[in-house]
C-alpha cells in the first residue's frame, strides 16, 4: 500500500513539473526517455522528490533513478534508513 | 532543382591517452554525445534561402560513405563543416566532383582558409550564406556559377537578408537538441575565437520576434526539445536580453546558451533568466589567472572582470541557472602549475559543470597568425588536430608533453564519476533551496 501510495504522490510531482501525461508512463518506463527530460531536468525531478518526501537518495544512485519504481524503492529505503537510524 | 546539404560532424580526439579517457570518463562522454546530436543551423539557414521550387535534402555525416560506396546524385551539393572536419569534407566534395555533381563549399573554416578551400570545390561562399547563396543559385541555373562569393557581414538579420531556417528538415531526426541564433559575433573579439566572430563586421542582434517565431517553429518538429542558442555571446546587450526572456518565458522551454560572465551584474536579468528555463550558461572564465587573460581581448576585457568570476559564479547558480565555466590550458603564461591551480579553482567556484580545451590556433585567426610568424606552430597543416584537445603549438612555459600530461590530469580529476556524482549533488541542494521549491 505504502508503495502506491507513494507513486501516486509521485506521478503528481512529475506532472508538476513537466506538465506531461504520466498516467500513460509506466512504472518502470525510463522517464528521461520518454518524457525528454534533459540531465538538468532529471537532477531537478530527483531534488524536488528528495524535499517532497523528506528525504536523500545516496549519490552513487542517482544515476539509476530513471523510473517511478526505481523512485519509489528508493523513497521506501531512503525512509526505512532515515527511520532506523532515529530507532 | 535537387540539391544536397550536408554537414560533416564527428570529431575525434587523435592523442591517443586522451581519446582513451574520452570514452570512460562520464563528464566528457556526456557533453561529446550533445554536441554530436546538434543541427547544422547554417545549412538550415543555407537551406530557408533556397527558392521553394527547389527540391533541398539535409544529410549528416558523421563518417564519409566508405570508398567505392555510390553516393547520392544530386544537381548540386553543399557542404559545411568545422576545421576538425573540414579535410573529411574536401574528400567528400573530391568525391561528388568525380561524378561530375558540382559542389560549393561554406562555413567558418572556409571563410578563413578561402584559397585551401577553393581547390576542392567548384565554388565557395566566403562569411555567412546570406547576400551569397540566392546569387549563387541563380547564377548556377544561368550556367554562370563564379568560383567564389563573399556573403554580407552586416545587418544579416534585417528583412533583405535574413531567411527563416527549415527547421521542417529535421523532422523524424533522432534528437531533440535544437538550435536556434540570436545573434552573430561578438563585441570581445578574443584572439583565439573561430566563432561567428569571425564572419560579421560587428554585433549583430536577431529582432526578438523573429527568434520567438523560429522556436515555435522548431517546436513543431521535435517533441519535447532542449534548445541551445546558438550564440557566441547572447546577453551583450541586457535590455534586449530582457525583452527576449520575457518573450521566451511563456513557451515554457528548457534551453542552453553562451554568453560572459557580466549576466551576474544585473539582478533583474538573473531573476527573469532563471524564470525563462535557462538550465545552464556556458561561459569562457578560460582562466583563473589574470596574467593569462591579459592580451586575450583587445580591451583586456576577460582580465578586468578576473576578480569577480568566483562572486559572479556563485551569484548566477544561486538562482538555479547552472555555470558551466570554460578554461583554456596551455595559454603563454601556463605552467604546470596553472593546471593544478584550474582545479584549485573548479573546486573553490563550485561550479556545476566545467569544460577543459587546450589553447588551439584555429587556421586563419588572430592567434594563428601569432604563432606562425612565431614559429610555434608544430604542423604546417594540422586541420583534423584542431579538436580542441590536442596539442598543435609550442608551449610557452612548458613542453608539448607536459601540457599533453596535464590535460589528462584534469581530465581525470575533473570528469570522474566521483566528481560528477558531487556536482549532481551540488545542483540538487541548490535547487532545494530555491524559494520556487
Amino acid at each position: 500500500m505504502e508503495d502506491l501510495a507513494t507513486a501516486t504522490e509521485l506521478r503528481k510531482l512529475i506532472f508538476e513539473l513537466t506538465k506531461a501525461d504520466v498516467t500513460q508512463v509506466g512504472p518502470s518506463e525510463d522517464l528521461m526517455d520518454t518524457l525528454g527530460l534533459d540531465s538538468l531536468s532529471g537532477l531537478r525531478l530527483l531534488a524536488l522528490v528528495e524535499k517532497k518526501f523528506s528525504v536523500r537518495f545516496q549519490d552513487e544512485e542517482l544515476t539509476s533513478l530513471r523510473s517511478i519504481e526505481a523512485l519509489v524503492l528508493a523513497i521506501l529505503r531512503a525512509r526505512s534508513v532515515t527511520a532506523g537510524s532515529k530507532s | 532543382m535537387k540539391i544536397a546539404l550536408i554537414a560533416m560532424s564527428g570529431v575525434r580526439v587523435r592523442t591517443e591517452e586522451l581519446a582513451k579517457l574520452g570514452v570512460t570518463l562520464p563528464g566528457f562522454v556526456n557533453r561529446g554525445k550533445v554536441v554530436a546530436s546538434l543541427p547544422s543551423l547554417g545549412l538550415l539557414t543555407v537551406a530557408g534561402l533556397t527558392p521553394g521550387e527547389h527540391e533541398v535534402k539535409y544529410i549528416e555525416f558523421d563518417d564519409l560513405p566508405p570508398e567505392g560506396t555510390p553516393l547520392e546524385r544530386f544537381d548540386l551539393v553543399g557542404i559545411s563543416s568545422f576545421t576538425a572536419r573540414i579535410n573529411a569534407a574536401y574528400r567528400l566534395a573530391d568525391r561528388y566532383r568525380q561524378m561530375v555533381v558540382p559542389v560549393v563549399l561554406g562555413g567558418i573554416h572556409v571563410s578563413l582558409r578561402p584559397d585551401e578551400a577553393e581547390a576542392h570545390a567548384d565554388a565557395i561562399v566566403v562569411n555567412g550564406a546570406e547576400g551569397a547563396w540566392p546569387q549563387l543559385l541563380k547564377d548556377f541555373e544561368a550556367g554562370q556559377m563564379k568560383k567564389r562569393y563573399i556573403g554580407a557581414t552586416d545587418q544579416v538579420f534585417s528583412p533583405d537578408l535574413y531567411s527563416f531556417p527549415r527547421f521542417d528538415l529535421l523532422k523524424g531526426r533522432p534528437y531533440n537538441r535544437l538550435t536556434v541564433q540570436t545573434s552573430r559575433g561578438c563585441p570581445l573579439n578574443c584572439e583565439f575565437c573561430a566563432a561567428s566572430v569571425r564572419i560579421t563586421k560587428k554585433f549583430q542582434q536577431k529582432p526578438v520576434e523573429l527568434v520567438i517565431n523560429e522556436m515555435e517553429a522548431a517546436l513543431k518538429v521535435a517533441e519535447h526539445p532542449f534548445f541551445e542558442l546558438a550564440d557566441d555571446n547572447t546577453f551583450v546587450n541586457k535590455a534586449w536580453g530582457k525583452e527576449f526572456l520575457k518573450a521566451v518565458t511563456p513557451l515554457k522551454l528548457h534551453w542552453f546558451t553562451e554568453t560572459d560572465i557580466s549576466v551576474a551584474d544585473d539582478e533583474e536579468l538573473l531573476n527573469l533568466l532563471a524564470k525563462s528555463g535557462c538550465r545552464q550558461i556556458l561561459v569562457g572564465l578560460e582562466s583563473p589567472d589574470p596574467r593569462a587573460l591579459h592580451g586575450m581581448n583587445p580591451n583586456d576585457w576577460k582580465a578586468r572582470r578576473q576578480a569577480t568570476y568566483l562572486e559572479s559564479i556563485r551569484k548566477i547558480q544561486s538562482k538555479g541557472i547552472t555555470v558551466n565555466g570554460c578554461f583554456i590550458v596551455g595559454l603563454d603564461t601556463d605552467t604546470p602549475e596553472t593546471i593544478k591551480y584550474i582545479k584549485d579553482f573548479v573546486d573553490e567556484s563550485e561550479l556545476i559543470e566545467t569544460q577543459i580545451t587546450v589553447s588551439t590556433p584555429f587556421p586563419g585567426t588572430p592567434m594563428w597568425q601569432r604563432m606562425k610568424d612565431a614559429g610555434r606552430l608544430l604542423y604546417s597543416e594540422y586541420n583534423d588536430r584542431c579538436t580542441l584537445f590536442d596539442v598543435n603549438f609550442q608551449p610557452v612555459k612548458m613542453t608539448v608533453d607536459e601540457l599533453d600530461q596535464g590535460i589528462q590530469w584534469l581530465f581525470t580529476n575533473l570528469y570522474s564519476e566521483q566528481e560528477f556524482l558531487k556536482r549532481k549533488r551540488r545542483y540538487m541542494d541548490i535547487v532545494k533551496n530555491l524559494e520556487e521549491t
